[in-house]
């Protein structure tokens, strides 16, 4: 069951990069909009130590506005960035 | 002809370049690769031979499936449906599988593609930040530039710019949409169809639609196909 759904707000959590995560260190605390919902599949957390039947979690595709990501960002203001994150990496917009 | 050899540089002729030879030493996944083959072959799973034209092949995938892909959603707006909603079955369509041969896709426990649509509103542009994600089924290996971090740091930071250096002029009113091929769903962008093509077939279509113009650094144009010769000035 998917904790989001298209259209919410979430932000990014910014926790500890500890070993392998894949969430970029660009995108955290940064706040976008779910725009796809992706299939359940083990987090790289556990797939980068072989544990390949390890947690499982929903991942999303989440749209960025680019002057959300870089405050200085120089281009058009409808310019955007899409990337995708586990359910743990996101939290509900405040 | 005097016994000189190149070792002792005894001889006449200049050197205008460097000595090739190999600097550092081996990754640890080139040695991990290594040992896996050789055991493999010692092993019987498969011959040197056989790995051999694996690679061979592998190296030689090249872009003309997406070409193909991207010819036949141009013409058959049913397939182009199909594609949008399920990359890797309508793949198969235009004769690409990317759970065949093995290898050539990403790892075959979890294999989505996701094609990026360009609009009069919208244009796409693929990157993989953390490594060099790309969807090698339709585009085989991905250029030396791709994989750069000058390339990757600076196209999801600065993307007209970026897409400006490879002449690519996005207008200020058309959204430009990095995708960021983080985790392993995998992205090609379907470039919008250029004026000047009206009336040309499948086949006549798929060969200006470039390798550039499916990362989204280019735009397809009616007169440059795959093998047009550059010239400068």
């Amino acid at each position: 069951m998917s904790r989001f759904k298209i259209g919410d707000r979430v932000t990014v959590r910014d926790i500890p990069p500890l070993f392998h995560t894949r969430t970029q260190g660009y995108t955290r605390g940064r706040t976008g909009t779910v725009v796809a919902l992706r299939p359940e599949w083990v987090i790289p957390e556990d797939e980068a130590w072989g544990r390949y039947e390890g947690r499982r979690e929903p991942f999303y595709i989440v749209r960025f506005n680019q002057r959300d990501l870089w405050p200085d960002y120089g281009g058009a203001a409808l310019d955007t960035l899409e990337t995708e994150f586990s359910e743990r990496w996101l939290e509900p917009a405040s | 002809m005097s016994s000189t050899t190149h070792d002792d540089h005894a001889h006449p002729h200049p050197h205008p370049h460097a000595p090739i030879e190999e600097k550092g030493e081996a990754a640890e996944f080139a040695i991990l690769e290594a040992a896996i083959r050789e055991l493999s072959i010692a092993k019987g799973l498969f011959s040197a031979e056989d790995h051999r034209r694996f690679m061979e092949w592998y190296d030689k995938v090249g872009p003309t499936g997406g070409a193909r892909m991207v010819a036949r959603a141009w013409v058959d707006p049913a397939f182009k449906q199909r594609l949008l909603a399920d990359g890797v079955t309508a793949c198969k369509e235009i004769g690409v599988d990317w759970l065949q041969p093995t290898g050539s896709g990403t790892p075959s426990d979890y294999t989505y593609l996701i094609t990026c649509e360009n609009t009069p509103k919208v244009h796409n542009v693929i990157v993989c930040t953390l490594c060099s994600c790309y969807p090698r089924p339709l585009l085989g290996l991905s250029p030396a530039w791709y994989e750069r971090p000058t390339y990757r740091r600076r196209v999801v930071r600065w993307p007209r710019q970026v897409l400006a250096e490879f002449g690519t002029i996005i207008p200020p009113d058309v959204e430009v949409r990095v995708h960021d091929s983080n985790q392993k769903t995998r992205y090609i962008v379907l470039p919008m169809r250029p004026a000047g093509t009206e009336g040309w077939s499948e086949e006549k279509l798929a060969t200006i639609v470039t390798r550039d113009t499916m990362i989204g650094v280019a735009l397809p144009s009616a007169d440059w196909t795959v093998s047009s010769t550059p010239t400068h000035g």
